[in-house]
């Protein structure tokens, strides 16, 4: 009997076919929009972690317990030689790179400015960052002791351009101050404004120098073959280099605002969902109940002739589970269409900042099997749904009083 | 001795829809015996498809009772009620009202879906009836693309395929011509005399009166003579 319903239930929904087309072109576009803008957002959510993890961060990083609180000089990497032996045998670790940090001040001839001064590895930087990709003028480090990389807004602050000479003061390890010229060798763009407007970049061997660090570090930032590595804050990474007074965090924990994003795109998500299929449900009900009404002589010859009342509201339900299924078939040809090509062209919003990190280059939408999955069922079980009302009243109608409105 | 078909006792509809009381029927006391070809009729607005509706439990009476093949129907639940006439009564309606998805094969099997009957018993008494009803070529089409008389004739074959004890029909020539009326009542007269099932018409159609073996005159909600031939 139930496969009888289906049938009759399906032949049902083609006795109006423009209606049916209609609101199947409704219900899917809503579908495709949805698939649409979940694919942007997860787009941007990639991008998001991409600039913050790929640019410079890394996708983990190993420093001295405290050391992330306080920046102070003093706390450098306990044992780093070990670590970064262990690193090296490590299968999961795609690249990583030691790292001198310390607070400093630079002045051009015109400014004085407060940054993060970056001691760089010159021979593993590069498995791990996008420093050299960010140069926007000049060339990544020669070697050459002199050399100074500036963020693009720094140096606009500093009124400095390429070969000007920069003055970086610092506190070393005593206590004592210690200053170094250098040559701008590079201005960079990383769309950060922490990297852009706050950072300088010079050889390592030269920041262990001015500081007398004697071969101390102070961060080793890691890139792994798979991101999903370093998210989980009790994972592998963090559980094999976390200890001897050091600690490994994975990018959710170093930057938390970005992690945080993430679940603000989940929550919008599902908002949007929410307004969306509630416009879509009501026009499914509207739609089910004209054809209920149009049919209600129907209806009530059914139930003279002994059909049940819930084997009347379950057909009603699966017309509206049918009208679920050919709208959602319409709403997945029209959103992958979307997505095929805007994942292709992308999609550019000029250049904006949102949390800190800069969107200048066009947003690739990410299309998702899960995703395209879930909301098809979704819409399928709410489209469904929606048939439950109209099928109960369809149930209730008396036989009698139906035959004799409907004449 | 064997039961009554139909027993109606005392029946009384009245109608309050718009706070005005209409009285449809009146107190009609009623019985219809085993293999009855009968034609309830009267003027418009007598109370005839009232009292059809009442007898075959599609609607509830104000007044009275009602005892359908021995079973008293006013104590049924809606689903022993639905079951009722899904197992015991066959229904022809005036404007054919058959399921326009389904073609003449499905519609007329409907009625055994419901009650469970396997395909292939199913399939067999399809077959049957619409040879019966002369449709045997016409089980594969829709009924939009059958004339009038024929989906009255399909109408007539999805009623008595179940075997029901009682075949209730509304006006079933009024969309008809006299000729096609003609035929279709001698076809259900035949079927009658053949398989011994009761038929009663509500009509005033003189084709149906002609060829009903007792008629029941209804004037004004209650029967005012009983005719048998």
């Amino acid at each position: 009997m139930f496969l009888r319903l289906m049938s009759i239930s399906w032949r049902s929904i083609w006795r109006n076919g423009r209606r049916t087309v209609i609101t199947g072109l409704a219900i899917g576009l809503g579908l495709a929009s949805m698939l649409f803008t979940d694919a942007l957002m997860q787009g941007m959510g990639s991008h998001m972690i991409q600039v913050a993890t790929d640019s410079w961060m890394g996708q983990g990083q190993i420093h001295r317990n405290g050391f992330l609180e306080t920046k102070k000089l003093e706390l450098t990497i306990n044992a780093a030689a070990g670590l970064l032996e262990q690193l090296a045998q490590d299968t999961t670790v795609a690249g990583f790179t030691p790292r001198i940090i310390s607070p400093a001040s630079v002045s051009s001839a015109r400014e004085l400015k407060p940054v993060t001064l970056y001691g760089v590895d010159l021979s593993t930087d590069t498995t791990v960052t996008m420093l050299n990709s960010a140069l926007v003028q000049g060339q990544y480090f020669s070697g050459d002791s002199m050399e100074i990389v500036l963020g693009d807004e720094l140096a606009r602050d500093l009124k400095a351009r390429m070969g000007d000479i920069i003055v970086i003061t610092v506190a070393q390890l005593d206590g004592g101050l210690a200053s170094s010229m250098y040559s701008v060798s590079g201005i960079c763009r990383f769309g950060t404004q922490d990297l852009d407007r706050y950072a300088v970049f010079i050889n390592a061997g030269s920041a262990d120098a001015l500081l007398n660090l004697q071969g101390r570090i102070h961060e080793i930032a890691v890139r792994f073959h798979d991101i999903e590595t370093g998210t989980d804050s009790t994972g592998a990474f963090q559980q094999t280099y976390t200890g001897g007074g050091n600690r490994a965090l994975g990018w959710p924990q170093l930057a938390p605002q970005v992690d945080s994003m993430k679940g603000m795109i989940k929550i919008s998500m599902a908002i949007m969902a929410f307004i969306l299929f509630g416009m879509v449900i009501f026009g499914i009900i509207n739609s089910l109940f004209m054809s209920v009404y149009e049919r209600m002589f129907e209806f009530a010859i059914m139930k003279a002739v002994g059909t049940r009342p819930g084997s009347v509201a379950s057909m009603v339900v699966l017309e509206a589970f049918w009208l679920g299924v050919f709208s959602t078939c319409i709403g997945l040809l029209m959103g992958l269409a979307t997505l095929l090509i805007t994942s292709k062209t992308g999609i550019s919003f000029g250049e904006i900042e949102f949390s800190g990190i800069v969107f200048d280059r066009p947003i690739y939408p990410v299309i998702s099997m899960s995703s395209m999955f879930v909301y098809s069922l979704f819409t399928i079980f709410l489209t469904a749904a929606a048939g439950i009302f109209p099928g109960i009243h369809a149930a209730r109608l008396n036989p009698s009083e139906s035959m004799r409105r409907s004449m | 001795m064997e039961k009554s078909v139909v027993e109606a006792r005392g029946v009384k509809k009245t109608y309050d829809d718009s706070g005005v009381p209409v009285h449809a029927v009146r107190g009609v006391d009623f019985k219809l015996e085993p293999g009855e070809f009968t034609a309830l009729i009267g003027p418009s607005g007598s109370g005839k498809t009232t009292l059809l509706n009442i007898l075959a439990g599609l609607d509830t009476p104000t007044e009275g009772e009602i005892r359908l093949s021995g079973r008293l129907i006013s104590s049924m639940s809606g689903r022993e009620l639905s079951d009722f006439r899904r197992d015991h009564i066959g229904f022809i309606f005036q404007a054919y009202n058959l399921f326009p998805v389904l073609t003449v094969e499905e519609n007329v099997e409907y009625v055994m879906l419901l009650q469970g009957i396997p395909s292939g018993e199913r399939r067999r008494r399809v077959m049957e009836v619409l040879e019966q009803v002369g449709l045997q070529d016409y089980a594969e089409r829709l009924p939009l693309k059958l004339s009038g008389g024929q989906q009255q004739r399909v109408a007539v074959a999805r009623a008595m395929v179940s075997r029901p004890d009682l075949v209730m029909a509304d006006e079933p020539t009024a969309n008809l011509d006299s000729a096609t009326s003609g035929e279709l009542l001698d076809m259900m007269r035949r079927l009658n005399e053949e398989t011994g099932m009761t038929f009663l018409f509500s009509t005033h159609d003189r084709i149906v009166m002609e060829r009903a073996r007792k008629i029941v005159v209804l004037r004004d909600g209650k029967v005012s003579e009983i005719r048998e031939k």
